[in-house]
């Protein structure tokens, strides 16, 4: 065989390998199964079908705002494969983002930022929503390097303080709340200045995909030549194995543990960021509510590959976006979203058994 | 010795044309042999032969791919060790399955019984039982607070309060003081006489003489020879078990393996260039204090010097641990410094141990000296990559290429260096363990804990070879063993450690054995037995 | 403050202890044998869901009780043989099955039920002990609560002393802390886990009962709101111990009913701070606040014989 037939082929191999085979067999099982779920509860099915396609691809608009939520999950995702390579298990996405909202909204409205020439006003706020993120994770990993603590209990629980904090922040007038002329006023921030808005691709509000999607791009790729090509990624693996046998090859166990959490959280914050300052421009409560946990499940479906987190990421912001309008005209609960989901991930997880091999 | 009469007894187990595979290599391969009620049975072969793989088919934990296993006659086809038990067949193995955190009693519960446990009834018969067969044990003592030979007779209780008619031993004297060895003998010879057949693993010669009734001999995976008088035959058994003669043996490595006695003469061991000015390595009052209060190491001094072998014999669980664990900079002592010429080296981390030019062997290879997921290539360099590091880059052809030349130098056989680790037999990855260490830039201290633990009797040779040619070269060598025939003919000198603490010192002849012996089980030199 | 407030107080912490109480026993048998049950939540909620629904479809809250236990069952059978029989990674499964729960039951609610509704159920009764609940004050305040928590606490007990005095306890703490050990014994690891995530499935169903039957008498979705993890929190606070955990789920039951009363003591707190204070107690005790805990050693390893 020629060169680049044989690589074609190697490549095909390596697409079509169990793994991708099971994956892309159990979403679509799902998917069937809700279908099936549709039409047991009464809904036409193709009445729900059309409004879901609809949501994800009928407009323009739904196509970015689809693109956007990708965004959001597919750094989450990003996050949490980067410190399942040192086997740290980062379940508090949902905070992270949390907390990365509060901050790109507190320094985007009383930073003082508005003023700033070049980019900056929306650059800085980001700046802090990543570092916010970033500081959240470092928790977990202190508590893990000091106290040996099961991160996943303690970033699952951060998750759920983060979120309260978030409500806090959002009822409180001394926090972010907007000043309130009377007691009907929304538990919310004021909307963020113009200049510290992210600007869009195309100035087309109808297709209104922000800045935060190429930074989203090259972090990606940042993430897989680091992870794959860099000596940092070697040693991070190493530590993920065997991290006593890493330890005595002078690789620092805490200095990883601490590096893959603080960077999961800060791509978390990040995620938060470009969702107050690209989508919503007012700090609401729940506003973070579900993207941890789909960022997480993309990450987990994609078994360490940073291309695996993009597909999902992408998968399950369509996903959203179908989901939310066939609530809205056929009817159909977003909860059955939710199910499918879960479907998916006990499904691969169970199927990880005929596969074999552990998560790369 | 043994009555001829129980041996023409009609067989308690056969196995015939048995054959177990693991991936493609068969582990055992057409074995065939059977066991006679009232016998000490031997399976003698050196490590990798199948022995364990053996033990396993009868107790039940794996089944065989080929072959019929029969018990009293009748077709026996164990599922799991819950059938082996149910036969009556008990097992000894290698590695303990006790609960660290649970005590003597319950671990002995365990398994035996539904519904309420009267502990007291069980605590009793415990004892009574161990009385019967000669040893001491404490029903509530908690398993994590006893010793390795302690261990082993819970295990053996565990075994015998079932009253077995078939009692397997995997290697059990591997981890046992000289005394609890001939007392576990003694043991295996009451059980028999009770009528129950007592299967002993090993590949220790001086245990065949002592205990054997029969034997039968085990070569990459076949069954190779067998002896009714084993005591007569050794030296046939000898050349069964190495396929060659013992002359042609590594002299050390035959000692290890206690085919040859050792004499403590290093035959091929050039004495060190010059006498040293300066001891290569001193450890000063090194005392490690663990986080109960409990005294592991105690007030440890030694000097060693260049191309100087120091041996450090005890059995398991006094102390060498941790020792260990403080010069490779794993664990930080209580007290006690460490100096490698005029540099302290007490405190550093790992990193800063290896660039000193402190090489480690392991003890335990796989949890400490690899990662047995990642390539041979990613290992043999793990702790220095930054000599294939541009720009945080790795430059992998590199690195491949420079594993492919150790590979060679060290006949680390494997497919390729970038295989993965786990691929290896435990041979080829020990002296790929080597290859790291000693190939450091400038290497001026050798620990080598226990490092040719389940190794055969070539990769042992080549072990030695690797120890003695970084003597050569200058470097100080620690080496940690609980094979005393190991440490009387590699070392030059040998301290015995007993309770963390230092018991006495002298040199490596086997003129020295018993007083080594008895040192190792408590005795202070100048002590009445 | 009040002695009558103070029995208030105390009245509340043990109503709001209950489920963690329940869960975290569960959940306590389960790890000991060496599985992590992530999936807490999930068969709370189902229980919750299961019981609420039976109760209001039978007219009969023991029948809604016996209900949600029933449905709890699959469940807790599908995270045994994720977990055990597949050897799967056991936290992906139990925030898999936890995911499809809320969804399932947010779902079902509102097919049943339609959105938003609040439609009242028929609850689980109360009942006080003969002597206790005769106490002046403190009687009537504290003692007097759904009966099932003094089920509950009954069940408690008897698992501690299954635990420490009869063989199935040593084989469960062997499956945890050394596998082989049980395999070896002739007794399958397998079984025992699977009883213990049954188990941890029968305790979250009546967790989740209680919550939905037993005190607020409706179903919310997703009510549990996090009471699964703060019984798994709860469980290695307690080092792994009965008592331990009784003790850390009392403290999370006390620290949730100062939300109500500090404000009647006039104590002005924000209320997100005080909903806040279990989880953040949880975060103090897992880090290391009450000291270093061991978790059994083989927790979350699958077992499978070499």
């Amino acid at each position: 065989m020629t060169g680049a037939a044989a690589s074609m082929t190697g490549n095909l191999r390596a697409v079509l390998r169990p793994s991708v085979v099971i994956s892309v067999a159990a979403v679509l099982a799902a998917a069937l199964l809700g279908v099936a779920l549709i039409f047991a509860m009464g809904v036409p099915v193709l009445d729900a079908v059309a409004a879901f396609v609809d949501g994800t691809v009928g407009t323009p608009y739904a196509i970015a705002a689809s693109i956007n939520r990708s965004i959001a999950f597919a750094l989450v995702g990003i996050g949490f494969v980067i410190a399942n390579r040192a086997n740290l298990v980062n379940v508090g996405g949902e905070g992270q983002i949390a907390m990365g909202g509060i901050a790109a909204t507190a320094v985007a409205l009383y930073g003082h930022v508005d003023g700033l020439p070049a980019g900056l006003p929306f650059v800085i706020p980001l700046i802090a929503a990543a570092i916010a993120g970033m500081l959240w994770g470092s928790i977990a990993g202190v508590l893990k390097i000091k106290a040996g603590t099961n991160e996943v209990i303690s970033t699952l629980l951060l998750s759920f303080i983060a979120v309260w904090l978030l409500y806090w922040c959002v009822q409180s007038p001394a926090l972010l709340r907007k000043p309130m002329t009377n007691s009907a006023t929304l538990p919310e921030s004021l909307e963020i200045p113009d200049p510290t808005k992210l600007p869009l691709l195309t100035d087309d509000y109808s297709f209104p995909v922000h800045v935060g999607l190429p930074i989203t791009i090259v972090i990606a790729i940042v993430a897989a030549i680091v992870l794959s090509k860099t000596v940092f990624g070697l040693q991070l693996r190493a530590v993920g194995f065997n991290p006593i046998a890493a330890s005595r090859a002078g690789i620092s166990y805490s200095r990883m543990v601490m590096i893959s959490l603080a960077t999961a959280g800060a791509l978390g914050g990040l995620a938060g960021g470009f969702m107050l300052l690209g989508e919503q421009y007012v700090l609401k409560d729940g506003f973070s509510s579900g993207y941890g946990f789909d960022g997480l499940v993309a990450g987990l479906l994609a078994r360490g590959s940073v291309v695996g987190v993009i597909a999902a990421a992408l998968l399950f912001g369509f996903l959203r976006s179908g989901g939310i309008n066939m609530e809205m005209v056929a009817g159909v609960p977003t909860a059955l979203v939710m199910v499918i989901q879960g479907l998916i991930v006990v499904t691969l997880a169970g199927a990880a058994f005929f596969i074999g091999g552990r998560r790369t | 010795m043994s009555d001829p009469i129980r041996n023409l007894s009609e067989p308690l187990l056969t196995l015939q044309g048995v054959t177990k595979r693991f991936g493609a290599l068969p582990a055992l391969s057409d074995a065939s042999l059977d066991i006679v009620p009232g016998e000490v049975h031997c399976i003698l072969g050196e490590n990798g032969a199948g022995k364990s793989t053996l033990c396993n088919l009868i107790f039940g934990v794996h089944v065989p791919d080929e072959g019929v296993m029969r018990f009293h006659g009748k077709s026996y086809q164990p599922a799991g060790p819950s059938d082996a038990l149910t036969n009556g067949i008990a097992m000894v193995h290698q590695h303990f399955s006790l609960v660290h955190n649970m005590t003597v009693v319950d671990n002995v519960i365990l398994g035996q019984q539904s519904g309420f446990v009267n502990t007291k009834a069980w605590a009793r018969r415990l004892e009574r039982l161990a009385n019967d067969y000669g040893f001491a044990l404490d029903p509530y003592a908690k398993i994590e607070d006893l010793s390795v030979g302690e261990r082993q007779r819970v295990e053996i209780v565990k075994c015998l309060i079932r009253q077995p008619r078939l009692f397997l031993l995997d290697e059990p004297t591997a981890v046992l003081l000289p005394d609890e060895i001939a007392a576990l003998l003694e043991v295996c010879r009451r059980v028999a006489e009770s009528g129950c057949a007592v299967v002993l693993v090993t590949h220790k010669l001086a245990e065949i003489k002592k205990a054997a009734d029969r034997v039968t001999v085990l070569r990459g995976g076949r069954v190779v020879a067998r002896s009714d008088h084993p005591a007569e035959e050794i030296d046939a058994l000898v050349r069964a078990m190495i396929q060659g003669d013992v002359k042609s043996l590594d002299k050390s490595a035959a000692s290890a393996l206690s085919v040859v006695e050792a004499d403590g003469s290093h035959a091929g061991r050039a004495a060190p260039a010059e006498t040293p000015a300066q001891e290569a390595v001193q450890i000063d009052g090194l005392t490690v204090i663990d986080g109960q209060g409990v005294t592991r190491l105690d007030n440890f001094t030694l000097s060693i010097g260049p191309g100087e072998i120091v041996g450090v014999a005890g059995v398991e669980g006094n102390g060498q641990s941790e020792l260990a664990a403080v010069l490779s900079g794993m664990a930080a002592p209580s007290r006690g410094r460490v100096f490698l010429g005029d540099i302290e080296t007490t405190h550093l981390s790992p990193k800063e141990i290896t660039a000193a030019g402190i090489g480690v062997v392991p003890e335990d290879r796989h949890t400490v000296g690899c990662v047995v997921e990642m390539s041979v290539a990613e290992n043999i360099f793990l702790n220095r990559l930054e000599a294939f590091t541009s720009f945080g880059f790795l430059r992998r052809k590199e690195l491949v290429q420079a594993a492919r030349e150790l590979m060679t130098r060290f006949d680390v056989r494997a497919a390729g260096p970038e295989v993965a680790f786990s691929a290896l037999s435990g041979g080829n990855q020990q002296k790929a363990v080597l290859a790291r260490e000693i190939t450091l830039p400038k290497l001026l201290f050798l620990l080598a804990a226990q490092p040719t633990r389940g190794l055969d009797v070539g990769a042992v040779a080549a072990v030695y070879g690797h120890i003695r040619s970084a003597c050569q070269r200058g470097a100080a060598v620690l080496l940690i063993s609980s094979e005393l025939d190991e440490l009387i003919a590699v070392a030059d000198r040998i301290v015995v450690l007993y309770r963390g603490r230092i018991m006495g010192n002298c040199a490596a002849n086997s003129s020295e054995r018993e007083r080594i012996g008895a040192m190792m089980a408590g005795q202070a030199p100048g002590q009445a037995a | 403050m009040t002695w009558e407030l103070f029995a208030v107080f105390i009245g509340s912490s043990l109503r709001l202890a209950v489920p963690l109480l329940l869960a975290g026993t569960g959940e306590l048998v389960s790890e000991r044998a060496g599985v992590l049950n992530m999936s807490i939540e999930g068969m709370m909620l189902t229980g919750a869901f299961a019981a609420a629904v039976g109760a209001w479809a039978t007219g009969s809250p023991p029948l809604g009780l016996l209900i949600g236990i029933v449905a709890v069952f699959p469940v807790s059978l599908l995270q045994a043989v994720l977990s055990n029989t597949l050897r799967a990674n056991q936290i992906v499964t139990g925030i898999g099955i936890n995911i499809l729960v809320l969804g399932a039951t947010t779902l079902a609610y509102r097919e049943i039920f339609g959105a938003r509704s609040r439609e009242e159920i028929p609850g689980l009764s109360k009942w006080s002990p003969p002597l206790l609940g005769d106490i002046p004050i403190f009687g009537q305040a504290v003692f007097q609560q759904v009966w099932l928590l003094y089920a509950g606490l009954a069940i408690i007990v008897l698992t501690a002393l299954v635990l420490r005095y009869t063989s199935i306890g040593i084989v469960i703490h062997a499956a945890g802390a050394e596998p082989r050990a049980v395999d070896k014994s002739g007794v399958s690891v397998a079984w025992v886990r699977y009883l213990g995530v049954i188990f941890a499935g029968f305790m979250s169903a009546l967790a989740g009962a209680f919550l939905s039957i037993g005190d607020i008498h409706t179903f919310t979705e997703g009510m549990t709101r996090g009471a699964g993890y703060l019984a798994i929190a709860a469980v290695i606070f307690g080092k792994w111990t009965v008592g331990g955990t009784v003790l850390a789920c009392l403290l999370f039951g006390a620290a949730t009913a100062l939300q109500f009363q500090l404000p009647t003591l006039g104590i002005d707190v924000p209320n997100a701070f005080l909903i806040m204070l279990p989880y953040l107690l949880a975060l103090l005790a897992v880090g290391g606040l009450a000291g270093r805990q061991t978790a059994p050693r083989a927790l979350g390893e699958p077992y499978f014989r070499r």
